[in-house]
Order: structure tokens, then sequence, then C-alpha cells
């Protein structure tokens, strides 16, 4: 099976990640890798090196908590879920995060019309 | 914020939290290891592919941990208990250097305590930085009039000098200039003062002081009301504020002293005030305990002057005795008051010059928050002295640790070998380095603290020897404290830098293989110059130290053996002065005639001696003496002494020609007196001096019965010759000494009397007898200054005590710890030498040969570090010059006595080692090769 390219995430792009992962609802360390991975079809793959001291920094911060809860499976594990605060958070680096890729878009594209 | 609350909780709950990351980190795995199976791995195959993919779980853990936000902390505990443990595993490397360095600390902190307290303390009276002393700078050195303070000192240039009391007519105008000065306040040490209170009688010092004293230095009473304006004229009651100190001792509490009668020099006074306990006036050389207006100096007189003489204190423009200090008006400063104030100064100089005698000086204001100054001027060059010998042996202190803690690094360079190839940190292993030696400099500073407190103790003992007045209490306050912390601080960042460093720079590669020589031998000479260099410096800073010490110990040595011309030993002396109690002529000789019989049948008491002052306690009286019929001369060296029968005999001063004074001679015989030899040899050359008659010109009491005049020529017979003695100073060669009979008034009638007792056996009991005997014949006599004539001569040359004791503590510090260093280093290089050491041995060196070979290394370095060491001591002993005595700089014998000691003592502290060396066996260390 051949792997298909991985990109290297940016630096502080896996905070944005795991905050929008969790919008969705509360979830484990394990489960927003796998979300991650699996939502941007394999291209991104989380080093689990720095998932768990990313989260415990996050949870430090105050933008989400953790608490532990039986999985589906009936195991204890511990759930992350976005706080108040870090859903603001979260509104403010997505818009950040779009207001550059768009910026980085724009001048991609015309950089090609230039070009014809 | 709440993000530092939430670290903060989290740090309480450190064992919860890092059992929950274990928790998760398992969680994660399983989970991924069910998916990975799920999707058709082998059980073993899944977990496998799990671990892989999670990565290296020490670095997770740790870079979560960082994420906590105490990984700071947690290092630090770390380092501390590495720290710790390893200096518990060198018990030995660890003693020797908290020992050294606390040594070092403690010597440098108690001689920084005693430079706090003298130097650096301000009075403790409200805004002390406005405070001036005013004086007048003088062309030519010289001084006059009656003066208790230390204000008057040479300038800079040695030529001029700095005049600090003023006539009362001075102070007086200095008092108006008030654009630039507040207040203007005087004062003057009353001398010792004969007190009554509650029928119980002592001698104290006492200032006269100005209406506005208490005023101007903003002084609160702890009890009544201080001197006012209203009490200092010439017609004003005499009233007294007594200090905190007397006020506890003498009448039980400051409220119950208010409104108590007491005597002073038998005339009555009313305590009307007490000063707060930490007061003491305004000079931190003198501590007086009662405080009286100026203008009591016209209520007491004077037992040699009388009422007259006091009024003339007042009105007489050329006598100065007023020390003078102001307050500065806001925002002037001591060089705008000096120039507003020089001006009307010389304008009253000039108007009164007719009367004055010497030149018209000019007017000089200097900032004194610390009050007078004189006793910052007396030991300001030996403080700083001394603390440079200290700074010297923390020197060689820390540099001996440095050595140590390098050839130690170096024996521990396989541990940060192995360290940094697991992946620490270079920065790591030095913060870790770092904070050894900063812990064991910490160790060493805490006991040092205790060393320091022990020696301020021993140093007040020592500074304070023979001098009543020295009340510099040099406490371990915060500035003292955060100096050693300082100190602690910067010697173990200093010793512990050069070897961290050192250890981190080394290859991992080769120090991991096998061979500990391997690794190092390509660095091993840059290795050693460093080690020789710390080696070096140790020994030219102990050649300092020994050099200094070999100086002060040969000028005591000298001024122990001056020959006195008199035999100080088991010699008791007290004064006692009944004049002050309210004795006069006659009765008074009887009366000190009376003690004297009484004291002679104290058991162990074998004769007594008296005389208005010891022969040996640091003053002089002079007088002018001159032949009959011819004009009397102006005083040309001769010192007077008053004494009574049995002085000589008691003194055991030799008589040599004529008679000694006798029970026969009295007020009601010819004034008759004996001289040393060398008056004799002055006034009378070759011809026999026996029955020679000689003039002495003494102050009248009273001008009325003078014929008006202030003196009175006396005739006086020579009736014997004595041997010469020394008298005021031991270093003074004997002056012509003219001794007087103290009922005889020759030169003013006598007040206070000081006992020689010559005595055996135990001191205390002698004491207690004279003072029983004191009490029966007068009550209202206090003994006073009990003393031995030893104690009397250690006083007046305390500074040379000082430093030969202090300096000789100091080179065995020094000695002790540089021989220390030697001897760890050697053994040390001796220790990874051993291969080399065995196949010379194996080769057929001798064992003299090989020891021979490392005593010829070290004696190398102490030689190289005594030949740097004597020229910096030839050039640095000439800043302690002034205060040897028949010593020059660079005695030959205090040099040769420090270089062979410090020669002997690295011969023995590199000998042990050697002679271990020299026992190697070649066949073991080639087998552990």
């Amino acid at each position: 099976m051949n792997k298909p390219e991985r990109l290297d995430l940016l630096q502080g792009t896996l905070d944005l990640l795991i905050l929008r992962t969790l919008k969705s609802g509360t979830s484990h360390g394990q489960a927003i890798a796998k979300h991650i991975q699996q939502t941007s079809e394999d291209l991104l793959q989380v080093e689990t090196g720095s998932l768990y001291p990313a989260l415990h920094r996050l949870e430090a911060k105050g933008w989400i908590s953790a608490s532990w809860e039986l999985s589906e499976k009936g195991k204890r594990a511990r759930y992350y879920r976005l706080t108040a605060l870090g859903r603001k958070q979260l509104g403010s680096e997505q818009s950040k995060w779009q207001a550059f890729s768009r910026a980085i878009g724009l001048i991609l594209n015309s950089d090609t019309e230039g070009a014809q | 914020m709440t993000s530092f609350f939430r670290k903060l909780a989290w740090l309480g709950r450190r064992k919860q939290k890092e059992a929950e990351l274990e928790e998760e980190i398992r969680f994660h795995l399983e989970e991924d290891a069910e998916e990975r199976r799920l999707s058709g791995l082998s059980p073993e195959g899944a977990h496998r592919e799990a671990g892989r993919s999670l990565g290296n779980t020490a670095i997770l853990r740790e870079d979560t941990r960082a994420a906590w936000g105490w990984i700071w902390l947690e290092q630090l505990l770390q380092d501390l208990r590495y720290a710790l443990r390893s200096m518990l595993a060198n018990k030995t490397f660890t003693a020797l250097a908290m020992l050294s360095l606390a040594l070092g600390i403690g010597a440098n902190t108690a001689i920084f305590s005693f430079m706090d307290a003298i130097m650096f303390r301000s009075l403790p009276v409200p805004h002390p930085e406005t405070l001036v002393t005013l004086g007048e700078h003088l062309q030519k050195a010289s001084f006059h009039g009656s003066n208790r303070h230390d204000v008057g000192f040479k300038d800079e240039t040695g030529a001029g000098a700095v005049n600090g009391i003023f006539p009362y007519a001075a102070f007086q105008l200095l008092q108006q200039q008030n654009t630039v000065f507040s207040t203007v306040f005087g004062f003057q040490g009353t001398g010792p003062l004969h007190l009554m209170m509650n029928r119980h009688a002592a001698m104290a010092d006492g200032e006269f002081v100005s209406g506005n004293y208490f005023e101007g230095l903003g002084v609160i009473p702890a009890a009544g009301r201080m001197i006012a304006t209203t009490d200092d004229r010439a017609d004003s009651a005499g009233v007294a504020v007594i200090s905190f100190d007397w006020s506890q001792t003498h009448f039980g509490g400051a409220e119950n002293a208010i409104g108590q009668p007491i005597s002073v020099n038998n005339r009555p006074f009313t305590v009307i005030g007490v000063t707060p306990p930490e007061f003491f006036g305004a000079d931190p050389g003198a501590f007086p305990e009662i405080f009286i207006s100026l203008h009591a100096k016209m209520l007491l007189g004077d037992a040699r002057g009388g009422a007259g003489q006091a009024a003339d204190m007042f009105e007489n423009p050329d006598i100065d005795w007023v020390v003078a200090m102001a307050r500065l008006r806001p925002g002037v400063t001591a060089t705008q008051a000096t120039a507003a104030t020089a001006g009307p100064f010389s304008t009253w100089e000039r108007s009164v010059s007719a009367r004055r005698k010497r030149e018209i000086g000019a007017f000089l204001a200097r900032e004194s928050s610390g009050g007078i100054d004189g006793v910052r001027r007396y030991y300001s060059r030996p403080l700083f002295i001394l603390l440079f010998l200290v700074g010297l042996i923390l020197a060689i202190a820390t540099a001996n640790i440095a050595n140590l803690l390098l050839a130690r690094s170096a024996a521990r360079k396989r541990e940060m070998a192995v360290r940094l190839s697991i992946g620490a940190g270079r920065s790591r292993i030095i913060r870790q380095l770092l904070t050894e030696s900063v812990l064991l400099s910490s160790a060493g500073g805490l006991l040092g603290l205790a060393f320091a407190n022990w020696g301020v103790g021993f140093l007040t003992l020592l500074m304070g020897a023979g001098n009543d007045r020295f009340t510099f209490r040099a406490n371990l306050n915060w500035h003292v404290l955060a100096t050693t912390a300082g100190l602690s601080l910067a010697t173990g960042v200093l010793f512990g830098l050069a070897p961290a460093i050192q250890a981190t720079g080394s290859d991992v590669m080769p120090a991991l293989k096998d061979s500990p020589n391997a690794g190092s031998r390509r660095r091993w000479f840059g290795f050693l110059n460093l080690r020789r260099t710390l080696i070096v410096t140790q020994i030219v800073l102990a050649t300092l130290v020994l050099v200094t010490t070999g100086l002060f110990v040969r000028t005591l040595s000298k001024l122990e053996s001056i020959r006195l011309g008199f035999n100080p030993d088991n010699l008791l002396t007290f004064t006692i002065d009944a004049r002050k109690a309210g004795h006069v002529d006659p009765e008074i000789f009887s009366f000190y005639n009376g003690l004297q019989t009484k004291f002679s049948s104290i058991p162990g008491v074998h004769s007594i001696g008296l005389s208005d002052e010891a022969l040996i306690d640091g003053g002089t009286s002079g007088g002018s003496v001159g032949f009959p019929g011819q004009p009397i001369q102006e005083w040309k060296g001769s010192s007077i002494l008053t004494i009574g029968p049995g002085f000589l005999k008691t003194m055991q001063i030799p008589l040599v020609e004529g008679r000694d004074f006798d029970e026969h001679d009295g007020p009601q015989t010819p004034r008759s007196v004996l001289i040393n030899e060398t008056f004799a040899r002055k006034f009378f050359g070759q011809e026999n001096p026996i029955d020679r008659r000689l003039v002495i010109r003494a102050r009248c009491p009273d001008p009325i019965p003078c014929g008006g005049k202030r003196f009175v020529d006396n005739e006086v017979i020579v009736i014997g010759v004595s041997a010469d003695t020394r008298y005021g100073r031991i270093t003074v060669d004997a002056p012509p000494i003219l001794f007087l009979h103290y009922m005889q008034n020759s030169w003013g009638p006598v007040d206070a009397m000081t006992y020689e007792l010559r005595w055996s056996g135990r001191e205390a009991g002698v004491v207690r007898e004279v003072q029983k005997i004191v009490a029966e014949a007068d009550p209202r006599v206090p003994v006073g200054q009990v003393k031995t004539q030893t104690t009397l001569i250690e006083g007046t040359i305390q500074q040379q005590v000082t430093f030969a004791r202090l300096c000789t503590i100091f080179a065995f510090l020094a000695l002790t710890i540089a021989c220390v260093g030697l001897y760890g280093t050697t053994s040390y290089a001796i220790e990874r030498r051993t291969n080399e050491i065995g196949i010379r041995m194996a080769l057929g060196a001798q064992r003299g040969r090989v020891m021979r070979m490392i005593l010829s290394e070290v004696f190398v370095l102490v030689i190289v570090g005594i030949a740097v060491g004597l020229p910096i001591a030839r050039a640095t002993t000439r800043l302690v010059a002034s205060f040897l005595y028949d010593v020059k700089p660079g005695d030959p014998l205090a040099i040769t006595a420090a270089v062979g000691t410090l020669a002997a003592a690295a011969l023995v502290a590199a000998y042990l080692p050697s002679r271990r060396a020299s026992r190697i066996d070649p066949m073991i260390t080639l087998r552990h090769e």
C-alpha cells in the first residue's frame, strides 16, 4: 500500500486542529489524533510525541478541560472538552487562519494569472 | 493569572498528575494497538507498531511535564538532590571545602560587620544627612585649646590641619549664620565627673552641651525634657540629662529619674530628662552618661582653676574649646554653607587677632551624617588592611576549591560523557555542576556566619582591649547578611564555573572508552596549566599574607622587648578622685596617705605607690622649668609626674643618686623633686644635680593670692636621681622627667591619684579588698579604672597587638587552606599517574627517585609562587609601614620566616602523597591497566 506523502504541521496549527476537533464534542487523545488524520485524508499525521504536551498546554491555558470518563468499550479514558474560553479562542484562531490561507491563495493565484 | 494558579494547583498534585499521564499513555497505546489488530495485524505486531508510532515516551513525558509549567523546579530539586548525594559521597572533600570556605567567608563577614558599624553607620537621629561638622582649615598643623573629642586632624598634605574647636565667641558668631544653617549647636566632653545619686557614688564621662544641642540633633526624650536654651545661661540652675542606661542602673527606670537630685563634682544638680536608649551623643567614640549645659562649667569650676578660670572660657577669644555642628537648611549643601560663612568668620578672626596667637584659618563645613569622625579616621586604615587580608584568604580558599573541583571533574569525566551521550544538554550539565558548587558555597557561607558571629565577639575583645571607650557593637544586620550571601554565591559560581565548562567541553567518545587516561591524554597539558596556575596563585597570595604577618609579629616582639625601665608585671593600678568627691587641701593629703597605709595591710600586697597618673597609659604632662634668677624657659620637653613615697620602689625604678621621697617629706617641708637621668644630663650636664635648685611655673588656682597673675613660680630642690623609664607611651625614648611630691603643690594642687599595687595572688581578691577599704574610708569616693599595668601598656600599642594577633590567625588559615589544596592536587596527580609511576618502577626507578620527581614538580610551583609573591609583597607591605615599629617593610627576617614557613608547610603537604606514590607496586598497577 502506497502511503500518501505526509505534510508537516505548521508551528501552532496543532493547537487549532485540536480545538476544532473538540468543537464537535468531547474526545480522548487517541481519538483526537485519529480524527485529525482521517479528516485530513491521511495527509496530516499527528505526532503523538507532540499531541499530549499540546493537550496539557491547552489545558494549562484553560482553553480545554479534562475529566476521566468511560470510553465506549468501558475503559477509563481522559476526555477533553472545549471550554467557553477555548471556544472564543477557536473563533479567533480560525478566522486568523482563514485570512492567512486566503492571503496565501490570492498570492498564489495572482501569480499563475500573471504568468499566462 | 488563572493559568499560573492552575499550574500552582497542579504542583500540589504532582504524584497524581504523573500517574494520570501514565494511564493516559497506556490507554492510547492499547486503543491504538486494538485498532491495528482490527485492521489485521497480529497482537504482537499491533502492539509493536503502536509503540513505534507513539515514539520515545521518555521525551513525551518530559515535554508534557514541561507543559505543566514546573520543569525548572523539578530540575532544581533533581540537581539539589544529586548535588547533596555527590557531596555526601565525597565527605572529606566536602568537609575540607566547606571548612576553608566557612573560614574565608566568616573572616570577611566579621571584618565587614566592623566596617559597617564603624565606617558606614549614621547617627541614630532624624535626617542625619543634613548634619555638618564645623571647623577651620589651617596652613600649619598646630592644635591649641582643650579638647576631648577627636575633631582635629592633619590634612592630606600632612602640613596643614583641620581644627574642630572654636572659642565661645566664634561659636556664637556661627549661630548667627542662619541663612545656611537652621541650628548651630556646640558641645565638649567633661572628662571624668564625680556623680552621686541615691547615696551611691560613681565616676562617669559627661558632655557639656549648648542649649540647642538636643533640638539641633532632633532627640526625643525617653522621659522628662531635654536641656533648653534657658538652661544654658551663666545664671541658670544646675540641670542634667542622663543616659537611658544610667537611668536604669541608678534610678530603676527613666521615669523615676526625673526630678531626682544628683551631685556633679559635689555641686547640686537636678535630673530633668533621660535620652533615648540608642542615643550616645554626636561622637561615636564617646559615650557620655550625663549631659549638662555649656555654662554648667561655671557651676563646676575646676580643681586647679576655679570659677574665675571657667568664666574665662566664655570671654577669652583665645581659648578654643567648643566643638560645633550644624543642621543645613533644606537644599543647602556643605560647600554652599562653607562659602557663605567663610566671610563673616574671617572678619571675626581678624577683629580678635590681636589676642589670638595663631594664624587665621579658612572656615570649613564638612558633611557628618555619622557624627564626629575621629573614630572613623582612627580605624579606617587598619580595617581596610584587615579587609584586604581576609579578602586574600577568601581568594586562596576559592582558588583551592576550584582546583579540587577541577581534579574531581576530571575524575567525573566519564560520568559527564555518559550523561552527554544519553542526551543531556550541555547547559543542563553546567547548571547542575553550578548547583553543586553553589550548594557547597552556601553551606560554607552558613557555617561562615557562625564563625563570623564568634569572630565579631573576638574582634570586639581584641580591638577594645585596654580602651574603655571602645563601645562599637558590630552585629550581623541585614547588609552584613546580604554581603555574606553575595560572597557565598559569587565564590560558588567562581569556583564552579571553570570545572563545569571544562567538564562539558570534553569529547564524549574517548572518555567513554575503557581507559580513563585515553580521553584526557590530549588535554593533559592544557588541563594542568589551569591547575598549576591556580596553585601558583594560592602560593602567591599566601606569600602576601605570610610576609605581612611576619612584619606585624616582628613589630609586636620588638614592642614587647622594649626596656621600659620598670617592672610592669603583677602591678595593679586604679584611680581615686577624692577632690571631686569634696576633699580639700590639706585634708586630702592625709586621706590619700591613709589609704596607702591601709592598702599595705591587704594580704599579698608587697608595696604601694601613688602618682597623679599611671606611668604608662598613653598620656603625659609637661610644664615649664628653669633655674632660679634666670628667665623661665618655655616648655622644652620636660615631663612632670607627681608621685608619693613608695612609687619608685613599687615600680622597681632604681635610684641612681641621692634619696627617694620618704614619710618625712610633706606639705610643711621644703619643696623637693626627683629627676631622672635624662633630665640630669639635659639640665646639669656633668655637674652633680643633688641639692641644686629649679623653678617650676605652676598655674595659680585663683589669681588673687598670686598678685593677679595666672601663674606662680615655685622653687624646688633636687634630692635624688632615678634611672630612666619610658613615660606615656612605650615607643618614645625616656623624656626628661621631674618627679614632684603630691603633698607639696609644686605644680598646682593634685586632684585624682592613681595607686600602684605590687601584689601576688588572685587579682579579684585584691580588688575586692581595695574597694572595701575605700568605701570604709569615704563612701562618696569611687574606685575607678582598675587595670593591670600590662593591660594599660597593651592599650597604648593596641593596633599593633590586634594586627599581630589577627594576622597570626590569618596566616595560619592561609597556610592551612593552601596546603590542603597542595595536598589534594598532588595526591590526585599521583593517582592519575599511577601507571606511569608503575612503569618507571618496573623499569628500575628507585623509590627515592620517584619521590624526588614528584616533590620537585610541586616545588617548582611553590618556588614560582614565592618568586612572584615576594616582589608583590614588597610593594604592598609599604601600605602598612605606618603600623610597624622598628621594622621596615622589607625586613629580611620577616621575609625569611614567611618563606621558610611556607616552604616547610608545602613540603609536608607534598611529602605525604608522594610517599604513597613511592609505595606503588608496579605489578599491581600494570595488571590494573
